[in-house]
């Protein structure tokens, strides 16, 4: 059965609109949600209800976390001090215009769903800020599948959509303990799973060079995994970041496909807080 | 190449780069002034804020300079060589600019063959807006989140920007940049500021362009700057290493 | 030839420590790192936590680190914000929690907050657990790609820890794995090799580790019982 997965929404309800409308055109009718509903966008409210009014399941993002427990996100965590004042005007401005309904309705949301062999995260199973990007180290990746217990990982925070699979994977080692006499370390080799990681880009603010929407359709029957872009009402979503008082620069960057929200360039970076 | 040359040619068309080479070349006494230049309807250019002059006498630090209002360059002086440069947009110097010195040439861009050829933009109508930074210090990531978005229209139509400045680490850029070349040039300063404080050479922004967002320009540089502070952390380990980082980039 | 001598698990016992740095004697060991639980909740740990503060005349320094114990007292006394000794009251219960806290003079918590998470030397990272967590208890039973990751976020070839207390060392010396990426630009294919790496668990008490970085020589110790030589030399 085909079932789409969609993450990184942003408060842009336009985009969110047109996702949802080639959703239902295609005639799939499972949605899973990866998180950050909110943050940088200018529809914060609009957006959660029309997630809540699906039914839409969905796991907690860093961005949903951070509106309910307070400014969490660690300042490495951004790029720039430019980035992280943007960063903390977007987040006081969503705070304040959040209805108490829809922060309670990020409080409750779970930091991962699980289905048959399926896992699904916003940034990685150790954490809503860890990036898992393409070229992330494939072994430390795999590790991240495994130790989720996963067939397949679905993740999104990088706001680019991409699938990994790994495969042909062994690893041999040559263990030694105090007891073990000289010459006597044992070798080992393991073989590892096949496993996937699929990221699904970003509905809300795309960072693939190009202004459409991405999110994915799996369809676990045929094994096939699609990246769907979806163009939308860019210059809706733009009007209504100024007419809200947001940097100007978001609506800029949004309408030339340049993400409004840089990311930290260290890709397995993991906030210790 | 040596006596006093008036150099001028549009904003934009390389007369300081190709004044630093020649400059950078000459064996002997080497003197330097920019000249207040006008457009085709012969009204003021605005001024770049002598970022191009502190370029130059960071390049080449025995540079001399004419003082304002003074006559030619001593003559006695041998084997020296006079670079006056002028913002002009024709060859033809009107009568109104009053130079006040009586060069031996004067080359101008897009007429005399041994200057490079460049294509130049028609600078006229644009509006100018510049900011002046000295002592200010910028987050070097920031710095270059700011520059992208400048040059690729966030704040306006801009044609031209030029900046210089200053890093934490006590560096010094001259970012020059024109819509019809590629890229920005980031030209690193030999200077290297002290890490104590703030720095005191000559720092700013100028802008060249229509509809510019001024408002929208002090709100993201003001993002951009780092406390005292933060800047602070920065110097006291340099202060403990002593050693002078190498102005490189 | 440098050496070095890599501890852990002290437990506030004093005895333990000399007997180690005994033992330690005529092994031209340079410099001596003790990787955390330097405290625990059975004993006094004045004494100890004194001794490593100001070594007596010709004794090594240690070079110390905070562990799971220590991170379990920091976070009760308020070092943490808001965090607690969850781990320990769920683990030992809230006697644990305060025998540990009467074990450790509050004037020694200065000392202990100061104590740093790890050391990265040459291309060994010295940590009390791992990079992931200071209690993650790395073991020769650990899964295989578990290790590589945890020496891939520290970007080190030599991964020295010791919350399991196991002395063992896991050499990754062959393997493989391809990884397909397909995106918006295409489709790419790699294949990776296992990096040649190595996780060494240094022990806990009387049982320690010596390293020679020159030569990546290990060798595993166990110092004599203290208790034991007692009662000899009183036989």
């Amino acid at each position: 059965m085909a079932h789409a997965v969609l993450s990184c929404l942003h408060a842009n309800l336009a985009a969110l609109e047109a996702v949802l409308d080639d959703i239902d055109r295609l005639g799939v009718d499972t949605i899973t949600c990866l998180g950050d509903l909110v943050g940088y966008g200018p529809q914060p409210n609009e957006v959660v209800e029309l997630v809540r009014s699906r039914g839409i399941p969905t796991c907690q993002g860093c961005w949903d976390e951070d509106i309910i427990e307070g400014l969490n996100a660690c300042e490495c965590s951004y790029p720039s001090q430019l980035a992280e004042r943007r960063g903390q005007l977007a987040h006081h401005w969503t705070a304040a215009q959040l209805s108490p309904d829809n922060k309670d309705f990020l409080a409750s949301l779970p930091l991962s769903l699980r289905r048959d062999g399926l896992v699904f995260v916003h940034g990685s199973p150790n954490s809503q800020h860890e990036y898992l990007l393409p070229d992330m180290e494939a072994f430390a990746a795999l590790e991240r599948v495994v130790s989720a217990g996963a067939d397949m990982l679905f993740c999104g925070h990088t706001h680019r959509p991409y699938v990994r699979e790994f495969r042909e994977g062994s690893i041999e080692l040559r263990l030694r303990r105090p007891d073990s006499g000289p010459g006597q370390e044992s070798e080992r080799r393991m073989d590892l799973p096949v496993r996937r990681i699929v990221n699904a880009g970003s509905v809300g603010e795309p960072r693939h060079g190009g202004t459409e929407a991405t999110y994915v359709i799996h369809d676990g029957d045929r094994d096939t995994v699609e990246i769907r872009q979806v163009p939308y009402d860019v210059e809706r979503t733009c009007r209504a970041i100024l007419a809200a008082g947001l940097p100007p620069p978001f609506a800029w960057r949004l309408r030339h496909g340049f993400e409004y929200a840089e990311r930290a360039d260290d890709a397995s970076h993991v906030c210790e807080r | 190449m040596r006596g006093v040359v008036l150099v001028s040619g549009p904003p934009g068309c390389g007369k300081t780069s190709w004044i630093l080479s020649r400059l950078q070349e000459h064996r002997g006494p080497r003197v330097y002034r920019r000249l207040e230049g006008v457009d085709p309807e012969g009204r003021p250019l605005a001024l770049d804020g002598g970022l191009d002059q502190a370029f130059l006498h960071d390049q080449i630090p025995d540079l001399r300079e004419l003082a304002d209002g003074s006559q030619d360059p001593a003559p006695e002086a041998e084997g020296l060589l006079a670079l006056i440069e002028l913002p002009l947009f024709g060859p033809e110097i009107p009568e109104t600019l009053a130079l006040g010195l009586r060069p031996d040439r004067h080359l101008h861009f897009g007429r005399d063959s041994e200057l490079p050829r460049q294509d130049t933009l028609v600078f006229g109508a644009l509006d100018s807006w510049s900011l002046d930074l000295v002592t200010e210090v910028w987050d070097p990531a920031s710095v270059n989140s700011f520059w992208f978005e400048l040059v690729n229209g966030a704040y306006g139509d801009v044609y031209r920007a030029k900046a210089l400045v200053n890093l934490p680490d006590g560096r010094g850029f001259l970012f020059n940049w024109m819509v019809s070349c590629s890229g920005t040039q980031f030209l690193p300063l030999r200077s290297v500021a002290p890490p104590h404080g703030r720095p005191m050479r000559l720092s700013r922004l100028v802008v060249q362009g229509k509809g510019l967002d001024t408002a929208g320009l002090q709100t993201t540089i003001a993002d951009c700057l780092i406390s005292d502070a933060v800047l602070e952390l920065q110097q006291a380990p340099r202060r403990s290493q002593g050693e002078p980082l190498p102005a490189t980039g | 030839m440098a050496r070095w001598a890599l501890l852990s698990g002290l437990g506030g016992d004093l005895d333990v420590y000399e007997a180690v740095l005994a033992d330690l004697r005529r092994r031209r060991v340079d410099t001596l790192f003790l990787l955390g639980d330097l405290i625990g909740p059975e004993r006094d740990c004045r004494p100890l936590l004194e001794r490593l503060q100001h070594p007596r005349r010709g004794e090594l320094r240690a070079h110390c680190i905070y562990g799971w114990w220590e991170e379990q007292l920091l976070a009760e006394r308020g070092y943490r914000g808001e965090r607690r000794a969850e781990a320990l009251r769920r683990e030992s219960g809230e006697d644990a929690v305060q025998a540990l806290l009467r074990a450790v003079d509050p004037g020694l918590m200065d000392w202990l907050a100061a104590l740093r998470f790890g050391f990265v030397e040459l291309d060994c990272a010295l940590l009390h657990g791992s990079s992931a967590d200071v209690g993650d208890s790395l073991g020769s039973a650990t899964d295989p790609l578990c290790l590589l990751d945890r020496l891939t976020r520290m970007d080190v070839n030599r991964l020295f820890t010791a919350r399991s207390g196991e002395q063992f060392s896991v050499a990754l010396c062959g393997g493989g794995i391809t990884a397909r990426v397909r995106d918006l630009e295409g489709e790419r294919q790699l294949r990776q090799s296992v990096p040649s790496r190595q996780v060494i668990g240094v022990g806990r008490g009387l049982q320690y580790t010596l390293y020679d970085p020159g030569t990546d020589h290990l060798d595993f110790r166990t110092a004599p019982d203290p208790a034991r030589v007692r009662r000899r030399g009183f036989a």
